[in-house]
């Protein structure tokens, strides 16, 4: 029941690069949607959305687990269609178990989110239900099929064997240009994990941190944020081609001058005013 | 056909296999290529393909080689460019590129190819001070990558000519393809190479990293810059050991808060986090790659310096409240600067006595000071002149005019006081009126009824009352409480006296006042740990009737112990349920809370064993004979703790070290805590700060330790290599009773 969905949002879309009239959003799109395992639905209200002829920046989203946070702005930026892959910093997929001492582990890359919907909902269909987990599982089994580990992640590895992620058109070179982490934490790992990958691609990224608590409403605000942050960023980053476009260097004046790179502190900063509950960080790195 | 869609077409081949690369190149570059007059479009398409395809980790560097030499007629067109997004891509992919042709150079003496990719560098250290910053970014990358590549790499070591080596820059992950061979470093040229002169690369690579070390400490509000520069210098220091303590020198001398001075604009902010957390991230990224870098206690120092900075900097509540003391009497916290309060001025003005006032007295508002000053002892105004200008001068502006203020009220209500008129009080109504319109005889009945109304009701004022001395009045003994209601009003009172707690708790927590002394009063300033200590001691001493019951007890005398030892529980829960609502804030609170409890329960077994030797001292588990409060409220409290600790809180160490008494229970729980293997250096790490600074628990932690080390497998490693240290004889009965562990860890559980 979960195929379905995915594939009618993500063939459309493949096309886009070779496509001269840019495709109108998907006409499949507004399919009354599968309903998710517990009565939730897959997707967000339908937010603001960047037309496929438009330039795009590349997302990544970073929690921990990469089950809720990353997984909630995921499904937010893949819907506005931005391009967008999610990891988790953690050593393990670490979810809520019984009792505090009890968590639940798994491994990441391997483990699917079906795999572990299907056994927690054996292990405790009521518990999991009512904490949330068995509607996130069934939410995330619908974007991508397992978590991925940041730490393992190869940048420049060509993912078309995850064509069928919500979110893959435009990322299947395995590059992106904006990595969002949910907490300093990962943000710290993030910059030191790009310290250890030593920058092989000398292709320059923003790494932001935004700050998110850890449960399902602050995800579902957090994400909210983020693709804010997103739009804001892929606006100037279009801008920025747009006006150094044909026109040349010399067409534009002034602080029309500047560029997508140098902006990004401003536009993080009037962001940050915008949301003043979820700190915010930021480094220029390099994958 | 739109040429986009058949590059794209040819991209998603090679994705799809990295070995048509090759292939796929020639037929490219036609179209992308300086001769194609390619729109915009196309070109940018071209300069990112070539970004993608020479960083590739799909295809192997050695295929590589060849290739880059076919771009760079196009790489170098690209440069020069007018659009930032093609120079953008073109500098990574010749970043990528340098390598490449370094090393193929080395190998073949090709000096046309040399020439194109020295053309392609100068052009590109040319923008590198001028271009806009998004290509000047692209520009750091290519230099730290010329900088690898023309220094020396680590001494290879000639039997071992490869495979274990890291791999080039900028080309394949040796899990990818095959292995790698030599890194690609100043140690692959030799010295008398007809191209490339040893001594002059090296130079050039010396004075290239100078220029990436001068944007780090050049303009600190280009944040842009400086990050990236700091994360591309990061992966010289592990790979590049001749120049690594220069990076890191260098690095320690940077001031990532230096913007601290200028505005604090949003930008600002986020510029110096930024710049923080990215310093923080490289340096515990050397540290943890090389933990034995000599380097390493600097760094460490550095770290802490540069947090305790930004907790200054950002602590807004910090910098703001210095004066926080004032504010328990329910004043405007806004308006904190203003240390003497306009209102208690005029609540120190004392009531005009009663019946007729002098002008003196009208303006005399401190009675203890006005009389005793006469004007007129001043028999030469030069004098006074002298005396007064200054005073007027330093007179505060606000107090003048509160003075007046309360002058001017106090006049105003002696000219609508009528009971109290200034001479004959004793005088009847008419007396006034008279006084005031002696000609006037005849009343009308209405204007004598508008006075009646104004004044007060007459028989409510007796003739005489300003001259009759008031009889003190008594309250009446309220009938005794009940035991539920004193412990319903106790509860009430603490709740209400928590509420005011949390309400206090942003300015004096934080504030950074000095702490003063042994010598202070604890509760004399109503800031939050003077409260915090009032309910300690009332939870710890109230009950124990030590000092001066009647203080304490006063509301619920007659009721016994039991009330009172009622409430002592609940103070304790509430003080309990405050501490873990955010123990890490609080943490001191609980320390203090249970120094109350401890101290209390030394005093009552003291009294309890007055006369008899016992003494009170030492840390051991002597057993009371006073079932005192303390060690449950501390396991109750620490399993709580333990229950949210994480690996990194750092709090918990403190709250074992200052917390008064350790026993064995207590300790046990580091064991119980480190089951959790996130948690196990935590746990070890208090063992081993007990162990070096509080001696009489010594032994206890060591028993711990082995215990932990006997019982928990992955503690092991960090647990022997203390034990290593404190009881090397127990590893090495430990090897010998494996055998047992597994009847010693059920044991150890039952406890």
């Amino acid at each position: 029941m979960s195929a379905d969905p995915r594939l009618a949002r993500s063939r459309p879309q493949q096309q886009q690069p070779t496509a001269v009239p840019p495709p109108p959003p998907p006409p499949a799109e507004p399919q009354p949607n599968v309903m998710g395992m517990d009565g939730t639905t897959n997707t967000p209200p339908p937010g603001p959305v960047v037309p496929d002829d438009k330039f795009k920046l590349k997302f990544c989203t970073i929690c921990a687990s990469n089950q809720n946070r990353s997984m909630e702005a995921h499904l937010q930026l893949a819907s506005a269609h931005l391009p967008t892959i999610s990891f988790g910093t953690g050593s393990l997929v670490r979810l809520p178990g019984p009792t505090i001492t009890q968590p639940n582990v798994y491994h990441f890359n391997s483990t699917t989110y079906r795999a572990i919907h299907t056994e927690l909902a054996q292990q405790n269909a009521q518990l999991y239900a009512q904490n949330g987990l068995l509607n996130m599982l069934s939410r995330n089994l619908n974007i991508k099929s397992f978590p991925e580990r940041f730490q393992d992640w190869i940048p420049g590895k060509p993912r078309l064997d995850h064509a069928e992620d919500q979110g893959a058109p435009g990322t299947e070179a395995g590059i992106v240009d904006v990595m969002i982490t949910c907490e300093e934490r990962c943000f710290d790992a993030v910059l030191e994990d790009l310290h250890n990958k030593g920058g092989r691609l000398n292709r320059p990224v923003h790494v932001f941190n935004v700050d998110i608590k850890d449960n399902h409403e602050e995800a579902r605000v957090g994400g909210k944020a983020i693709l804010d942050l997103a739009l804001s960023l892929n606006e100037a980053a279009a801008k920025e081609r747009e006006v150094h476009g044909e026109s040349g260097w010399t067409g534009g004046g002034g602080a029309a001058r500047d560029g997508f790179d140098e902006k990004v502190p401003e536009i993080l900063a009037a962001w940050q005013e915008r949301w003043p509950n979820m700190p915010a960080l930021w480094s220029l790195a390099w994958v | 056909m739109n040429p986009l869609g058949q590059l794209e077409s040819a991209r998603s081949l090679a994705l799809g296999d990295g070995r048509y690369y090759p292939t796929i190149i020639p037929g490219v570059l036609p179209i992308i290529g300086p001769n194609a007059n390619a729109s915009l479009d196309t070109r940018r398409w071209g300069a990112d393909f070539l970004a993608e395809t020479f960083a590739s980790p799909t295809w192997p560097s050695d295929a590589k080689e060849p290739s880059c030499l076919t771009v760079l007629p196009t790489l170098r067109a690209y440069l020069d460019d007018n659009d930032t997004g093609v120079i953008k891509s073109a500098v990574q992919a010749a970043a990528s590129i340098y390598p490449l042709v370094y090393r193929h150079t080395i190998s073949s003496h090709d000096s046309p190819n040399w020439q194109h990719m020295l053309a392609i560098k100068s052009n590109i250290l040319r923008r590198m001070d001028t271009a806009p910053p998004g290509v000047r970014v692209c520009c750091v990358k290519f230099v730290q990558q010329v900088v690898l590549v023309q220094t020396p790499g680590q001494i290879a070591d000639p039997r071992v000519r490869s495979p274990r080596l890291p791999p080039p820059a900028g080309n394949d992950l040796s899990s990818v393809q095959r292995p790698e061979q030599n890194d690609i470093s100043l140690a692959l040229v030799p010295r008398d190479h007809n191209l490339l002169s040893h001594s002059q690369l090296e130079a050039e690579a010396s004075g290239l990293l100078d220029r990436l070390l001068d944007i780090v400490h050049g303009d600190h509000s280009d944040a842009l810059l400086v990050t990236a520069t700091l994360n591309a210098l990061g992966m010289l220091i592990p790979r590049r050991p001749t120049i690594a303590s220069k990076i890191i020198g260098s690095i320690l001398n940077f001031n990532a808060l230096k913007l601290a001075n200028s505005p604090m604009t949003p930008k600002n902010k986020v510029i110096m986090k930024s710049m923080e957390r990215t310093t923080r991230a490289l340096l515990v990224n050397v540290m943890k790659r090389n933990p034995d870098n000599p380097f390493n206690t600097r760094i460490h120092q550095y770290l802490e310096r540069m947090h305790h900075t930004r907790v200054d900097v950002f602590d807004e509540s910090k910098r703001k409240r210095p004066a926080p003391v004032e504010q328990a009497d329910g004043m405007d916290p806004s308006k904190r600067q203003r240390v003497v309060p306009i209102v208690p001025i005029t609540q120190n003005v004392p009531p005009l006595p009663p019946g007729p006032v002098s002008y003196r007295e009208l303006f005399t508002l401190d009675p203890n000071g006005g009389p005793a000053f006469d004007v007129q002892a001043f028999q030469d105004p030069e004098q006074l002149l002298s005396i007064l200008v200054p005073v007027l001068q330093s007179i505060d502006a606000t107090k003048l005019g509160d003075a007046i203020n309360a002058v001017r009220a106090r006049y105003l209500a002696l000219q609508k006081a009528p009971p109290q008129p200034a001479p004959g009080v004793s005088a009847p109504l008419n007396d006034e009126e008279e006084e005031y319109e002696p000609d006037f005889e005849p009343e009308d009945n209405e204007q004598i009824v508008n006075q009646l109304d104004s004044a007060p009701p007459e028989d409510m004022i007796p003739d005489r009352v300003t001259n009759a001395p008031l009889v003190p009045y008594k309250l009446p003994q309220a009938p005794p409480l009940t035991k539920e209601e004193v412990q319903k009003y106790g509860d009430g009172t603490i709740r209400r006296v928590f509420g005011m707690l949390s309400s206090l708790e942003e300015p004096s927590s934080r504030s950074k006042a000095p702490k003063r002394g042994f010598n202070r009063l604890a509760a004399s300033s109503y800031d939050r740990d003077s409260w915090v200590t009032i309910l300690a001691r009332l939870a710890t001493r109230a009950s124990a009737g030590l000092d001066d019951p009647d203080e304490n007890t006063k509301s619920e005398s007659g009721n016994g112990e039991k009330g009172n030892f009622a409430i002592s529980e609940s103070i304790r829960n509430a003080l309990h349920n405050y501490v873990m609502y955010d123990w890490k804030k609080r943490i001191d609170i609980g320390i203090s809370w249970l120094n109350e409890e401890w101290y209390n329960d030394r005093v009552q077994s003291n009294i309890m064993n007055k006369g008899s030797k016992f003494a009170a001292n030492g840390n051991g588990s002597s057993p009371s004979v006073y079932k005192g409060n303390y060690r449950r409220c501390a396991l109750r409290l620490l399993n709580a703790i333990i229950a949210f600790a994480e690996g990194t809180d750092k709090v918990l160490l403190r709250f074992m070290s200052e917390i008064p008494e350790l026993d064995r229970e207590i300790l046990m729980r580091m064991k119980k805590m480190a089951e959790d293997p996130e948690r196990i250096d935590l746990a070890i790490m208090v063992l081993q700060y007990l162990y070096m600074f509080r001696p009489p628990v010594r032994e206890i932690c060591v028993d711990v330790l082995v215990d932990m080390w006997q019982t928990n497998e992955r503690a092991k490693p960090a647990a022997s290599k203390i034990l290593k240290r404190w009881k090397p004889e127990v590893l090495s009965q430990g090897n010998a009773v494996k055998m047992e562990t597994a009847n010693g860890s059920l044991e150890v559980k039952a406890i």
